[in-house]
């Protein structure tokens, strides 16, 4: 009888809040700083080293790192995106990471990207959950600080493009657990396979665009999932000719 | 844990929490984390829907990753600053009584410790300073939460009043975001009364 009352509960419980939720969910995955146009012709972007991390999502849902998986992601990813460079329209030329301080600052700088593709999908992109100061204003206005031209290296560049990916892949208990969510009625999702690619205007530190979701495809431990998982994360950049993910 | 009794705590800790960001005037007065503390705020703010606790609150302008002040209103003794993460196997340093001013940043670092996987956290400073019209300490701190590669920076006042601990912390990334609106927290924490 009680197993009886908590089935009910916990069917009761899942109903209520993909119902409660659904309107709020209703995610963007694109914006684009008002106004902007990208310069034709001879527009100068530094690709900075992708931030990249691969590990197995348990069952309770915590990140477990996984070295080689990171590795392996990295190596296909890097590949693939130097496979895409190409069509991207505009010269573009890879972040040459310095030692000591240098170093330490651009993996502070990617490290922030992050924190802001974080803030803009959680806050913008989920138009139910934006901040009432940045929603009256009805725009995108996104900055990782004017600071950001001091970073050495970018001396030449007009922009800056960051990528980041965060795969978590489910473990079996994951996977058994959201089976049997489901049949509660309960939604869970196993496995998260966030893509963030961003480019900043150099001069201003504006973030002007950004692609975000946390349920991209392809898996980066492949070589044609890496391919895939760059096409999405490049989808729609400014001039490319890149085809998206979704007509391949 | 009955399965049962986990696919409910793993949906609703799965379940986002999307809705009631909220405006905070400039120049209002407001009461904070549901308790006796009151600020009046200089500028506009947002508050966010989300409680880190049952007597917090969150309050930031560009999303609490990139700017974060909070509210904690009158901790009693025995508990947590803010919600349990894993109670079972790491749980939370609780708020005593018998803490001076100076065991306050410990409290936070140690917390910080096990609800964010923060490995690196420093306290930075640390000084008397009034609070809310009573004696009260300020300190400093810095820290990389363990799912982040960005260093932050935090700022805040405490004081016991009546046996129940009140703060108000202000934490940014080091780059950019702390010196953007450390002044604005300043005059936050400088208006608050109990």
């Amino acid at each position: 009888m009680r197993k009886t009352r908590l089935l009910a509960a916990a069917m009761a419980c899942g109903i209520s809040l993909s119902l409660l939720s659904a309107p709020a969910l209703a995610q963007e995955k694109t914006g684009v700083k008002a106004g902007f146009v990208m310069p034709a012709g001879g527009t100068r972007i530094v690709l900075m080293r992708p931030s990249v991390r691969v590990g197995a999502q348990s069952t309770g849902g915590l990140f477990e790192p996984n070295a080689d998986w990171t590795a392996q992601a990295r190596e296909n990813l890097d590949a693939a995106i130097r496979k895409a460079q190409g069509q991207l329209g505009h010269q573009v030329t890879p972040y040459e990471d310095g030692t000591g301080a240098a170093d330490s600052l651009s993996n502070q700088y990617r490290g922030l990207f992050t924190s802001l593709a974080d803030s803009v999908r959680e806050f913008q992109f989920f138009p139910g959950n934006r901040l009432p100061t940045k929603k009256r204003k009805d725009s995108f206005e996104w900055t990782i600080g004017p600071e950001a031209k001091n970073l050495p290296g970018l001396e030449n560049a007009d922009y800056v493009l960051f990528i980041t990916t965060e795969d978590h892949y489910g473990s079996a208990g994951r996977k058994a657990l959201q089976i049997f969510a489901a049949l509660g009625g309960v939604g869970i999702t196993s496995g998260v396979h966030l893509g963030y690619a961003g480019l900043v205007d150099v001069r201003t530190g504006e973030l002007v665009w950004l692609n975000a979701d946390q349920q991209m495809g392809g898996d980066v431990r492949t070589t044609e999932g890496a391919e895939k998982r760059v096409s999405q994360l490049l989808e729609g950049f400014p001039g490319s000719t890149i085809r998206s993910a979704s007509a391949q | 844990m009955k399965p049962i009794t986990l696919i409910i705590a793993a949906a609703l800790a799965a379940a986002p929490a999307y809705a009631g960001n909220s405006l905070i005037p400039a120049g209002r007065t407001v009461q904070v984390a549901k308790s006796a503390m009151a600020v009046t705020p200089g500028s506009e703010w947002n508050k966010l829907g989300r409680r880190p606790g049952t007597n917090g609150e969150i309050w930031t302008l560009d999303g609490d990753k990139l700017n974060r002040v909070t509210f904690y209103g009158g901790i009693a003794q025995d508990t947590t600053l803010f919600r349990e993460v894993d109670r079972k196997n790491s749980p939370l340093p609780r708020f005593s009584q018998t803490m001076l001013l100076t065991d306050v940043p410990k409290l936070l670092e140690n917390s910080y410790r096990v609800a964010l996987g923060s490995a690196l956290f420093t306290i930075d400073q640390m000084e008397p300073a009034r609070f809310g019209g009573v004696d009260g300490i300020r300190f400093t701190y810095s820290f990389v939460a363990g799912n982040q590669e960005v260093q932050s920076k935090g700022e805040a006042r405490a004081a016991i009043v009546k046996g129940r601990l009140y703060m108000i912390s202000y934490e940014a990334p080091a780059l950019h975001f702390f010196e953007k609106n450390v002044a604005q927290f300043r005059q936050i924490a400088d208006s608050a009364t109990f």
